[in-house]
């Protein structure tokens, strides 16, 4: 196992999730806690038109290729935060 | 049709603590006459008078020409409207008039200014033709450009660049200035206009000590073999033609460009290349550009094409920020000539949700504004294709 790379997290690049926030999504790098700092690698990704599916919202980011619909800097955080915590536990 | 593109190229840098330049520079393109008129005026003076006095000059100049008025007919009208300095006895603004065909038939009319220099290559070109016309003090000269001549028009700043110094007690000397420029030809034989003027002025500029003692100005007209762009938007409104629309980048002879994500992955799964994208690459408000083998940029669509359309209307070419996404697009299209745009006109329905928080607007039309903009601004050479 790869410990620096635990968690892949992908960016949609494409417009819409541009505009809807997706913009500030890179600067997730400064924000993460100590803890997750070294595990996290952040990529970006072409537009994989998940916004032609009009019951899903932008933006989206691939965190190990699991969709996260309206993604922003605390929910990535928190959720990251979570997988860790249920690592520890087990 | 002509075989070569006629490139122009101004610079200018105002006396030491003016804060507008009194030379001006203005010119035209007539595409459907087939074209091109340029006129650079001296403002007697500095500051704001001269301005306001040359931007009055060159637009009349300019004027009367596109109208094909008499070339010595404008000029007589022009000296004729200008008022007369009381103490000096003299017009109040010098004027060179330039009428380019594209057969590359030249018509220059000269009042005033220093002479202009013809250069085909390195050399410097003596115009036999130039004949002081009935008037002594209005110069006419006329001869059929090639490819890879310039022309080179000066304000007084630069040949009076240095008057004073001890080396240069009258300025830059005539000679000098001519072996100056074959120098910098002959060391950059592809130098563009843009740059050639800038190299003049500069050393004129430095010739002055670096505080100009006249407004400087240089403008470089360069006839030169064309460079092409395609750039390439939106997925085409036909599924069987996005093929084509790959081929036809593929197969194009001169820069690449490719703006929108959609249509970058259509491509590259057409042409079986891989698209690697570098998140850290975006200027924060636009998304990143992305690598692509065989394409020299791709890009985001509509957000980084209504950008670049926007600095191109609304900045100078040295206020645009050339790191962003839409700079290099911007950097792209002034170092090209003929830009042939490539839209696909499939409309993304996921743009189309009112409650979206931005204006996403139809591609066509931004298309069409930058293709106007390039045009009438730039001088480019500009054809849209649907697809």
């Amino acid at each position: 196992m790869c410990k620096e790379q635990k968690y892949i997290i992908q960016i949609c690049t494409g417009t819409l999730c541009h505009v809807m926030g997706g913009a500030e999504l890179p600067a997730l790098i400064d924000y993460l806690p100590k803890n997750l700092k070294l595990k996290v690698q952040i990529k970006g990704m072409v537009c994989a038109n998940y916004c032609k599916d009009q019951t899903k919202k932008p933006p989206f980011v691939l965190i190990n290729s699991e969709l996260m619909q309206e993604a922003d800097l605390e929910k990535i955080i928190n959720y990251l935060q979570k997988c860790e915590n249920n690592d520890t536990y087990q | 049709m002509n075989n070569y593109f006629i490139e122009i190229g101004n610079k200018s840098i105002q006396k030491n603590g003016q804060q507008v330049c009194g030379d001006v520079f203005m010119s035209r393109k007539l595409q459907e006459e087939g074209r091109s008129v340029a006129v650079l005026s001296d403002g007697l003076g500095s500051g704001i008078k001269a301005n306001v006095l040359a931007t009055m000059t060159a637009s009349m100049a300019l004027n009367f020409t596109v109208e094909n008025q008499p070339i010595e007919r404008s000029a007589q009208s022009i000296r004729n409207t200008l008022p007369v300095d009381k103490d000096r006895k003299i017009n109040y603004a010098t004027f060179t008039i330039l009428d380019i065909e594209y057969d590359g038939e030249t018509t220059i009319l000269e009042y005033g200014n220093p002479q202009f220099l013809v250069f085909r290559a390195i050399n410097s070109l003596e115009l036999k033709d130039i004949k002081e016309s009935s008037d002594s003090e209005l110069k006419k000269g006329q001869f059929k450009a090639q490819k890879e001549d310039r022309i080179i028009l000066f304000s007084d700043g630069v040949s009076q660049s240095g008057m004073g110094r001890a080396d240069m007690p009258f300025g830059w000397d005539w000679e000098d200035l001519k072996n100056f420029i074959s120098y910098k030809l002959q060391a950059d034989p592809y130098v563009s206009a843009e740059n050639l003027s800038k190299i003049i002025v500069n050393r004129a500029y430095y010739n002055d000590s670096l505080k100009a003692k006249d407004d400087i100005t240089c403008s470089v007209i360069y006839f030169r073999e064309p460079r092409n762009l395609i750039i390439c938007t939106g997925p085409p409104y036909k599924l069987e033609k996005d093929k084509t629309m790959a081929q036809t980048i593929d197969g194009f002879n001169g820069a690449k460009i490719i703006c929108g994500g959609t249509t970058a992955q259509i491509i590259a799964r057409e042409l079986e290349k891989d698209i690697e994208l570098d998140l850290f690459l975006g200027d924060g408000d636009l998304p990143p550009v992305s690598e692509m083998e065989g394409i020299d940029l791709v890009t985001e669509g509509i957000l980084t094409l209504g950008r670049a359309s926007d600095w191109l209307e609304k900045k100078k070419p040295d206020e645009i920020n050339y790191a962003s996404p839409a700079g290099k697009i911007i950097h792209l299209f002034l170092k090209n000539d003929k830009i042939t745009f490539l839209v696909g006109t499939r409309i993304n329905e996921a743009h189309q949700d009112p409650a979206l928080p931005v204006e996403l607007e139809i591609r066509r039309n931004v298309v069409k504004k930058l293709a106007r903009i390039l045009d009438d601004k730039y001088l480019k050479e500009v054809h849209i294709q649907y697809i």
